[in-house]
């Protein structure tokens, strides 16, 4: 992929991917890595501020706070990933299909992401968790059902530009199939739109996992996330005020990353560097000025700033 | 910075437009028009010939005030109808005294003239606008004069033409629009900046002819900025020729193209359309223009140059009048070449 | 033949368009068999209804018969509107026509459905060169993709044979292919990307190359590069090329025969140097006539052929009847009214296959003031 080759010389893009790697990491190996078991209640030390044994303070039920946050990553990405991923199968494959595929397809699936957006959205995570059993992994799923159409619409509106594009017809022409005209001329086009959705879709998956939480719906209660560290500190905001910052940080830090990567991959993908400085000299000269038929009314607002300005 | 050769050309008194040693900057130090001169009598229609990047554009965009950002003129005057006072140098005009000289005393009309109309407005009504601002005619003779100016340019039934909007007329007819707006005022001079360039032969033909009525009717001096040297040959008095910001050749068309006096103009020829159909080898230009504002020692054609001699490289060639009416920057129609040969032959 | 979508047309035009009612009508032509006959050829295109007419089908094409030799150069020549570009995108299957046949070396590709109209380009044998080669290149490929991309789309060859087959077309249009096979087309200049895509025109090694308006943008030492590259490959490669234009200089040199293309109809074709030396139809006069040169030996003048201001625009040629030409035709009286067909003409040499739709052939000329 010429794109993300490109994007990895850059070094915000680096810096992106060695967060994203450090999150990874407390994910698989937070829990392991707690210095108190993130579940156990010492209700003689609720709410305490940080200190050399809980370095970021306890929790209303006297948690520690640091083994809390290493320990939920685990659960917390893992949701945003089941999330989000079922959201790019269910979004990305119907939006490339509806553009390539006919009539038939285009029609049933921009009907299909219309009722999913329509779709209040705890009535259907509480309809497809009595549907599918409560659990993490079904909540999740109804979560990526909803990103869907997100997905969806991004991915069709920049196929569409790209089927009309000549060098497409040009493929056409030479015989090849939809495949290598996907893989070749449509993929790396659509991928730039993909990673920022996708960015922009994390951080919201980390945040709803603790509004489900709120509901009963997926991850339990003693389990700790994220998102769901984050709701519960908002409750005691009297007693810390600063509380809420420490999951904050974690989440804004992993989607930031997120954010930068994304960013990185928009930059380095073609469409930018089209014209090169000698094909353009000179931008366009403004149309009003070139003919006398508008030069009166062009002139007329900058006076007026004038006057603005200096009376 | 004015040539020996100008000095002796005194300016006539019937000049519309003199551009006087204009020098043009596309960027810090980036000269992309250098000392350029050249004089416009009323009545006369002259092509300004060269590829893109030869910094005709920019030299044209100069005489109208309309520079893009980043462009500067460190040097040169343009002045309008001969008069020589240093207030009248139109490089240091300001927006106010612009306003009297664009669409008054000098119209324009470009390559894409749809993008040079309101596509919300109907076209008579932009035309009756400028005459109002221009002319200051009142409401109702505006009209009755717009619909004069339409049969004028050769638009069929104006009246009707007066109420449609620019997306309901061809190119053609938009290109007609803007002449007309563009002369609604009675210029002393228009410029037409590849105006006919988008457009069908057939059309082309049809404009070049109306521009030629109209500097006839109406004693207006024309510029035709162009890279088609076949279309300043059936419709212009003299060629200015540009290569790479500067003027390399400056003469009456025939003479200019019976006997180009500078290398680039021969090559423009050779490769131009002689309306010749049969089956032939194609001639054409080795090698590139220098990049835009490199700064060469001598010639700037001399790579290109199938003539070029070691003095060619060594210093600034200048433009060197040839008899009474024409110019050319180039060492060896002005016989200086000649010499070095021989010199170089004695040694 | 005459399909249903066509009866929206006017009958006139339906019945005098199908191909199976006019047999013998494409002029005769001698010599080898040619390696593509456009025989009656129809395309238009749906029209949506709006508030001011209703729906129906433009017709864009009308009755096409045009044929092109193994090694020809055929240049196409129109304005904007008349067809042109329809006509080669519909040779290449990129419009269907209503009614008539494309063959190609023997080969009805009308009759051919989706597959069998991929397998047929997967051969390769006809190639198609877009107007502007920076949309019809990929901005994110290399040159060197770009040029083997035809063989590496089929699966043709290694992936070195195609970078050598790639290297080897570049070098044949005159490109270093060291030099600019890693660059994106952004990064070249606009007469080389040119080539580029006259570089991936030839990496198949087809038989026929449709390229529309290949030096339209370019300056006059580019287009006569360019077009020499053609003829070179002409004689090289014995390629046969349809140079589709608006503009009579970018076939000067080249072109061995020539079509003028006028609203959807061919209005006249033959060889070049007659066609455009001494037109028999009144609308090629005019356009050789306002086709600006440096020398000025036009026998004829525009104004000399253009009907008088106060006769064109006026209603008394209703469009999709008679002469297409007949509204700006100075010389048009009642028998234009009637459709003229493309007639063989016979006081040509024979070897060249020479046609006019004009019912003034004889005499147009004789009525000049």
């Amino acid at each position: 992929m010429r794109t993300l080759r490109r994007a990895w010389r850059l070094r915000s893009a680096r810096i992106a991917l060695a967060v994203l790697a450090l999150v990874a990491l407390l994910a698989v190996a937070g829990g392991a890595l707690a210095p108190h078991d993130p579940l156990a209640q010492h209700p003689a030390d609720m709410l305490q501020g940080p200190s050399g044994r809980h370095p970021f303070g306890t929790d209303y039920l006297g948690r520690d706070v640091l083994s809390r946050l290493l320990a939920g990553t685990g659960l917390s990405v893992a949701g945003a990933i089941e999330a989000v991923g079922s959201a790019m199968l269910l979004g990305i494959v119907p939006g490339i299909a509806s553009v390539w595929l006919g009539r038939t397809v285009e029609w049933t699936a921009q009907r299909a992401a219309d009722t999913l957006m329509i779709m209040p959205f705890t009535v259907f995570a509480i309809a497809v968790v009595g549907a599918l059993g409560n659990g993490m992994h079904q909540a999740m799923l109804a979560l990526g059902v909803l990103f869907a159409p997100l997905y969806f619409r991004v991915t069709r509106a920049a196929a569409l530009g790209l089927k009309q594009a000549q060098y497409v017809e040009a493929a056409e022409l030479m015989g090849a199939s939809r495949r290598w005209i996907l893989r070749t001329h449509v993929w790396s086009k659509v991928l730039p739109t993909v990673a920022v959705t996708t960015a922009q879709a994390v951080g919201q998956a980390l945040l709803v996992v603790a509004s489900l939480t709120f509901l009963g719906l997926g991850v339990q209660p003693p389990a700790p996330t994220w998102g769901g560290m984050l709701a519960s500190d908002l409750g005691y905001l009297a007693q810390q005020p600063w509380a809420p910052l420490i999951p904050g940080v974690a989440i804004m830090i992993t989607v930031g990353a997120l954010n930068i990567l994304a960013d990185a991959i928009r930059d380095s993908s073609g469409g930018q560097e089209q014209a090169s400085p000698a094909e353009a000299p000179l931008p366009a000269l403004s149309p009003p000025a070139a003919v006398g038929s508008a030069l009166a009314p062009v002139v007329a607002p900058k006076e007026v700033e004038d006057r603005v300005t200096t009376g | 910075m004015s040539q020996p050769a100008e000095s002796a050309k005194a300016a006539p008194r019937t000049a519309v437009l003199t551009v006087e040693g204009l020098d043009v900057t596309v960027g810090p130090g980036v000269r992309a028009v250098r000392e350029v001169s050249f004089t416009l009598e009323r009545g006369e229609a002259v092509g300004l010939v060269g590829e893109s990047g030869s910094g005709k554009s920019l030299t044209c965009r100069s005489v109208l005030g309309v520079l893009a950002a980043g462009c500067e003129i460190p040097a040169g005057r343009i002045t309008l109808g001969g008069s020589a006072g240093e207030q009248d140098d139109l490089t240091t005009f300001t927006r106010t005294q612009w306003d009297a000289v664009r669409g008054k005393r000098v119209g324009a009309v470009f390559q894409d003239p749809a993008s040079f109309l309101n596509p919300s407005l109907t076209v008579g009504r932009q035309l009756s606008e400028q005459l109002r601002v221009g002319s200051g005619l009142p409401r109702s003779d505006a009209r009755s004069r717009a619909v004069e100016l339409f049969t004028a340019v050769g638009l069929h039934r104006p009246d009707e033409v007066y109420h449609q909007y620019p997306y309901e007329l061809s190119g053609g007819m938009l290109q007609r629009v803007l002449i007309a707006i563009a002369v609604s005022c009675a210029p002393e001079l228009l410029i037409a900046d590849e105006a006919t360039t988008a457009l069908d032969v057939v059309i082309q033909a049809e404009i070049l002819e109306l521009l030629n009525r109209l500097r006839t009717e109406q004693g207006l001096a024309l510029l035709l900025v162009t890279h088609d040297l076949a279309v300043v040959a059936e419709s212009c008095d003299r060629i200015l020729v540009m290569y790479a910001g500067e003027i390399v050749e400056d003469g009456p068309t025939a003479e200019v193209l019976a006997t180009p006096a500078h290398p680039y103009t021969e090559a423009l020829l050779r490769v131009a359309s002689i309306g010749a159909w049969e089956r032939r080898d194609l001639e054409i230009i080795p090698g590139r223009p220098p990049e835009t504002g490199a700064e060469l020692p001598g010639c700037r054609f001399a790579d290109r140059c199938a003539y070029a001699a070691q003095q060619c490289t060594a210093g600034p060639v200048a433009l060197h009048a040839l008899g009474d009416h024409r110019r050319a920057r180039c060492l060896r129609p002005a016989g200086l070449l000649d010499e070095q040969v021989k010199e170089e032959a004695h040694a | 033949m005459s399909s249903p979508t066509a009866s929206h047309t006017t009958p006139s035009a339906t019945t005098h368009t199908t191909p199976a009612a006019a047999p013998g009508l494409a002029p005769e032509r001698k010599g080898p068999a040619p390696l593509l006959e456009l025989a009656g050829l129809n395309v238009s295109f749906g029209r949506r209804a709006t508030s001011l007419r209703r729906a129906g089908r433009t017709r864009v094409l009308a009755g096409i018969d045009l044929a092109i030799g193994p090694g020809e150069i055929l240049g196409i020549i129109g304005e904007t509107g008349s067809g042109k570009t329809t006509l080669a995108r519909a040779t290449v299957g990129l419009v269907r026509p209503d009614a008539g046949r494309i063959v190609f070396d023997g080969q009805d590709l009308t009759q051919l459905d989706r597959s069998g109209l991929r397998e047929f380009r997967r051969s390769g044998r006809v190639q198609y060169m877009f107007q502007d080669p920076l949309r019809s290149q990929d901005p994110e490929l290399t040159v060197r993709q770009i040029v083997a991309e035809p063989l590496a789309a089929v699966g043709a060859l290694t992936r070195q044979g195609r970078a050598e087959r790639a290297d080897q077309a570049l070098t044949l249009v005159g490109l270093d292919a060291e030099a600019l096979g890693g660059r994106t087309p952004g990064q070249i200049s606009g007469g080389q990307r040119q080539r580029v895509s006259l570089a991936r025109a030839i990496v198949t090694r087809p038989r026929l190359l449709l390229s529309d308006e290949p030096v339209s943008a370019l300056d006059a030492s580019n287009r006569n590069l360019v077009l020499s590259l053609l003829d070179r490959l002409r004689r090289e490669l014995g390629l046969a090329v349809v140079v589709i234009s608006h503009d009579l200089s970018s076939l000067a040199g080249i072109a061995d025969r020539v079509a003028v293309l006028y609203r959807g109809r061919l209005v006249e074709q033959g060889p070049i140097g007659e066609v455009l030396d001494h037109p028999l139809h009144p609308y090629t006069a005019l356009l050789t006539a306002s086709a600006p040169s440096v020398r000025r030996e036009h026998r004829l003048l525009p104004s000399q052929l253009r009907a008088p201001a106060a006769s064109s625009g006026t209603q008394s040629w209703p469009d999709d009847e008679g002469c297409v030409f007949a509204q700006h035709c100075r010389f048009a009286d009642d028998a234009c009214r009637a459709e003229p067909r493309p007639g063989a003409v016979t006081d040509t040499p024979a070897s060249a296959a020479y046609a006019v739709a004009c019912h003034h052939t004889a005499t147009w000329r004789d009525q000049l003031g």
